[in-house]
Parts: structure tokens; sequence; C-alpha cells
């Protein structure tokens, strides 16, 4: 189904298409696409339905990311070390998507509890990008972005902790929204990053996006990190884009910045500068803004050492005594050792490992603590920039999907390119990812960023934009 | 630089049991994010700046009503333990 969420709630409020069909359509094509894609830790084959004919969304099938509690249904976070954990709870959206009505119907596959970006440690198997299934659908939010794509279902949860949703959506040619730190409650989340870690959405509109982020967002007595209510943000969509002021960083989309640019590279920076064009036809002003190279080289290592010590932290729960398959040995240490010897991955491990390393007393002031300050620095300089400017404008991505490359993921120096967009979860900057074309036939998208808790204005420039693009989002074939 | 007891003690540490091919590729990792760690430690002014340890500060506690909540109802809560002995659970001897 590659219908929007208003057509199908046409369909289905004119009789055209009853809620159960309409259910059953995802359940199949769910398995259709899993049998290519490998997207989903569970399908279920019978969703519960129970509508709310008050809400946009009450019959409308999505799927969840395996990192969400679900009441009586798996909940992994695609590990092995909770493949048998059947939650008693709801995650607070979980629990408020059921109140819409809207019907829950597989658990999409992700990165070990979030970590990784490129769907290739999930407990089962690497997921595949519906394009080309020999490349990465992108991650962690692997599976989700997979379902939204394929038509599976019109929208999907993630997270997002440096780009889990924002990526994946570039990869797979759909739209990807990471509302303002705490405007969606995370109670009910497998934790990975607290101070990093947003609920995200996939769709193929940006009209659905906000959809379905105003049937979610609001505070909750649970999640101390929950914003106060806001206004919603369908209603104030209108496109309106005359006079907005977007910056680029000129060491990131100018050409020039790079000595030796691939071919790819090249397309994508010319497709960027195509949408610049049309923004600029829109009614905004486009400026080139420089930022020190040495703080955009910082993003990456920041990146890596916050997340590392955090997920340490969050991570530390997991000891197979109280739930998840108990580990053997003779006393308490041994059992707990071998259960997460047996249980994480190699990935999970050696993040671990290493957030505990940059967390000891004698490391903490040249690691921790010295990311923590550059994520200042750097979440000033765009605060500072958001005084000037409506939007931070950006490709999503350096090019599209990269091909498996038989290799684990490993810590590397990657390109500034390939990691800034971890910007929008340092100052929990709202951020969304569109479609923006095609490279070598692969799916490429752009990015919106803004100043916290201005979604709207980051959303109007999306939408203004994605009706001058014209990608109708998913693999339609 | 590192060396590998020091990653299979950190790992000790943490209840973590790595394999000789895990280790080796911390190792590697280790020297990645040693290097990576200069690219932040190069950047002026660094020791004036106050650490971030959220995205922003826009959090105000308040205290709940004191009134009794809903609570999980015990067998609920106990439903994904394995090993339990009526409301408890079963665990290892920790003390001799």
């Amino acid at each position: 189904m590659f219908e929007g969420i208003e057509e199908l709630r046409k369909k289905l409020d004119s009789g055209k298409l009853k809620v159960k069909d309409l259910a059953q359509q995802a359940v199949d094509a769910s398995k259709k696409v899993n049998s290519k894609c490998n997207a989903f830790v569970t399908i279920i084959d019978k969703p519960k339905i129970k509508e709310n004919k008050k809400s946009i969304l009450s019959g409308i099938p999505y799927s969840a990311k395996d990192l969400f509690s679900t009441k009586g249904i798996l909940t992994t976070g695609s590990s092995n070390a909770l493949k048998d954990y059947i939650p008693f709870f709801d995650a607070t959206v979980i629990s408020r998507l059921k109140k819409s009505g809207a019907v829950l119907t597989s658990k999409s596959a992700c990165d070990e509890f979030g970590l990784g970006g490129t769907g290739t440690t999930c407990h089962t198997g690497i997921v595949r990008n519906p394009y080309d299934e020999n490349r990465e659908a992108g991650g962690s939010s692997a599976g989700s972005a997979v379902a939204v794509a394929s038509g599976v279902v019109p929208f999907a949860l993630g997270t997002d902790t440096g780009d889990s949703v924002r990526k994946p959506a570039s990869f797979c040619g759909i739209v990807g929204y990471k509302p303002t730190y705490g405007l969606i409650p995370r109670y009910g989340v497998l934790p990975f990053a607290s101070s990093l870690d947003h609920v995200g959405v996939f769709t193929r509109s940006v009209k659905d996006a906000a959809i379905v982020v105003d049937s979610i967002k609001g505070p909750d007595s649970k999640d101390m990190t929950a914003l106060p209510k806001t206004d919603d943000l369908t209603p104030l969509l209108d496109g309106n884009v005359e006079g907005k002021r977007l910056f680029y960083i000129k060491e990131i989309c100018d050409i020039r910045s790079y000595d030796n640019p691939s071919d790819e590279l090249k397309k994508s920076i010319k497709l960027f500068n195509e949408i610049i064009e049309k923004a600029k036809k829109l009614g905004m002003q486009v400026i080139p803004e420089s930022i020190d190279q040495k703080l955009l080289n910082a993003i990456q290592p920041t990146y890596q050492v916050i997340s590392c010590a955090e997920a340490t932290s969050n991570l530390s729960m997991y000891t197979g005594i109280i739930y998840g398959p108990r580990g053997n040995g003779s006393n308490i240490n041994e059992m707990v050792k071998d259960y997460r010897a047996h249980g994480f991955s190699s990935l999970i491990k050696r993040r671990l490992v290493i957030g505990s390393y940059v967390l000891q007393k004698e490391n903490q002031e040249r690691y921790y603590l010295n990311a923590c300050r550059v994520r200042q620095m750097i979440i000033d300089k765009f605060n500072e920039l958001f005084t000037q400017y409506d939007g931070f404008i950006t490709l999503a991505s350096g090019g599209g999907a990269p091909l498996f490359d038989g290799k684990t993921e490993v810590l590397s120096n990657e390109a500034v390119l390939e990691n800034h967009l971890a910007i929008g979860n340092f100052g929990g900057f709202p951020s969304i990812t569109i479609p923006a074309g095609f490279i070598n036939n692969l799916p490429i998208g752009i990015n919106i960023t803004g100043k916290v808790q201005d979604d709207v204005n980051v959303l109007n420039i999306a939408y203004a934009l994605e009706k001058d693009i014209k990608f109708k989002g998913g693999l339609h074939e | 630089m590192f060396s590998k007891e020091e990653i299979i003690n950190y790992a000790d540490k943490l209840l973590i049991g790595l394999t000789d091919e895990e280790a080796n590729m911390l190792l590697d990792e280790f020297d990645i994010i040693d290097k990576n760690i200069d690219q932040i430690n190069e950047i002026e002014g660094l020791s004036e700046v106050e650490p971030a340890f959220m995205p922003f500060n826009l959090y105000t506690a308040t205290l709940r009503e004191d009134k009794v909540e809903e609570s999980v109802d015990v067998d609920v809560a106990l439903s994904n333990t394995k090993d339990k002995l009526g409301r408890e659970i079963r665990v290892p001897k920790v003390v001799d």
C-alpha cells in the first residue's frame, strides 16, 4: 500500500476498505518483504484492532522498531540478550497509538539495541535495502525504513541517537523525522544513550510525519525529559516559506571543499545544488556559512565517546539474572559474564568496553568530559546560527546506500558528511530527512534542521520543498 | 599503545567475556578512538567550556501528588522470570 494516511482514512471512512482487510494486507506484505529484506523480528499474524472513530489513525497499520516495549508482544532490542522477552507494559507511544486506534502489525529489526548505523547487527540477520538487496538499508532503524519504503505500512516508529531515523530514510527514499528532544516521550523504549536518544517516525510524506507525531507527542509523567504540551503540527503546515533563511555548511556541501571527490559525491552535491535552487525559487534565501573544520572533524569522535559512555551505563541492566536467558557459572559474576558473552554481539561488547574506558576516573577528563565540552561548543555554534536563520539544509548522506562489504561494523575515521546529522542529537534540534532524488539509481535525501521547539518551521520548509521536488516517497513497483 | 591485557581487564570489570578475535578488534579500535580524541583535544578554548550532559535545559522537576498509583501485579512482574519461587525470583547464592 502506497497511499498516505489521509487517503487510507478516506477509503476506510467511505467503506471502500475495511480495517480488518487493511491490517491483513499489511501482514501479507510484511511476509513478502521479509523474505527479501529480512526487515522484521515479529510479524503479528492476528493484529489487535480497536478502532477510535475520533482519530485519523484509527485502523491504520504500522510497524514499530523492536526497541519499543509492546505488552504481550516479543520485544528483543534485536539482541540475543532479550530474545525471549515479552514486556508486561506498553511504551507510552505504543499506548498512545493504541488509544488512537492504530494497528500494530509488526516489530521491525534494527541494529542491536540501536547501536550501529548499517542494519547488519540484528540478531535475526542483516536487513536489506528494497531498492537493491545487495545494499544496506541504513541503521539503526533499518526494518522500519524498509517497511515504509516497501509499502508494507504508511508509517513506522524508529529511534534516532546519531542519525538512526534520518540516514535510513535517505537510503530508502522516504521521510524520516526526529522532532525536538523530549517532544515524544521515551518511556518504555529500550535505551541506548539517553541524552541523545529520540523517538522518530518514518512516513512517505511530510504531512503524514506531522500527523503521526501529533498523535504521540506530549508530556508524560513517566518521562521527566518529556516536554510540556505544544500545539499540534499538522494544522500549521501551510508550505509558506517566503522569506525564510536557510544556511548550508561550505565545508560539507561545497564540492570545492574536497580534494579528490568521488563521482558519487560530485553527483550528490550537484543534486544538493539543484535543491538549493528550488528553495530559492520558493522564496527562501540560502546562504553558505563556514564552520571551523576542527569542530566539524570533532563531531564523530564526540558522538563515539558520549554514546559509548552512556550505552555502558544503560546496558548494565542486562544481567540475565532477573530475566533473559540465564548464563552458566558457579557464582553470580560468572553467570552474568557468560550471559553477556553469549547474549551481546561482538559490536555491543566492544562499544561497552570503550564506554567503560572513557568513563574511568583516570580517563574521564581527556575523553568523556572533553567530548561533552565539544558537544556544548557545537550546540552553541548552531544556536548562534539559528538566531540568524530559520534552518540548516544539508545532504543526509554523501551518496546512496552502500554495498554490504562483508566487514563487521568497526570504528573508523569516516568523512564528516557521513556523521554530521549527529548535530541534531547533540542539541536536541528538530531534524527531518526528505527524499531529494536518485544517484546511480539509488535514493538520497536532504535534511533540514532547526532550532529547539521550532518543529513547525522545520516541517514547513520540508513540506514546501517536498511539493517542489515531486519525489513520491517509497519504492513504487 | 594499548595492550591486550588492559583491554581484557576493562572487559572483566564490566563482566563481559571477550573472544581473542574481539580483543584484537578492540585493540585496533582503541587506537582509532585515541587518534580521534586528539581531534577533540586540539580544539582551542576547550577548557573554558562547561560540558553538556543534555541537549538543553528546559526541565522543571515537579513532585507528583502523594496519592497511591496503579502498580504492577506481582505475577505479571514475574512473567519473564524462568526461575521463581512463589512471589520471588530464585537467584544464585551470592554470600557464603
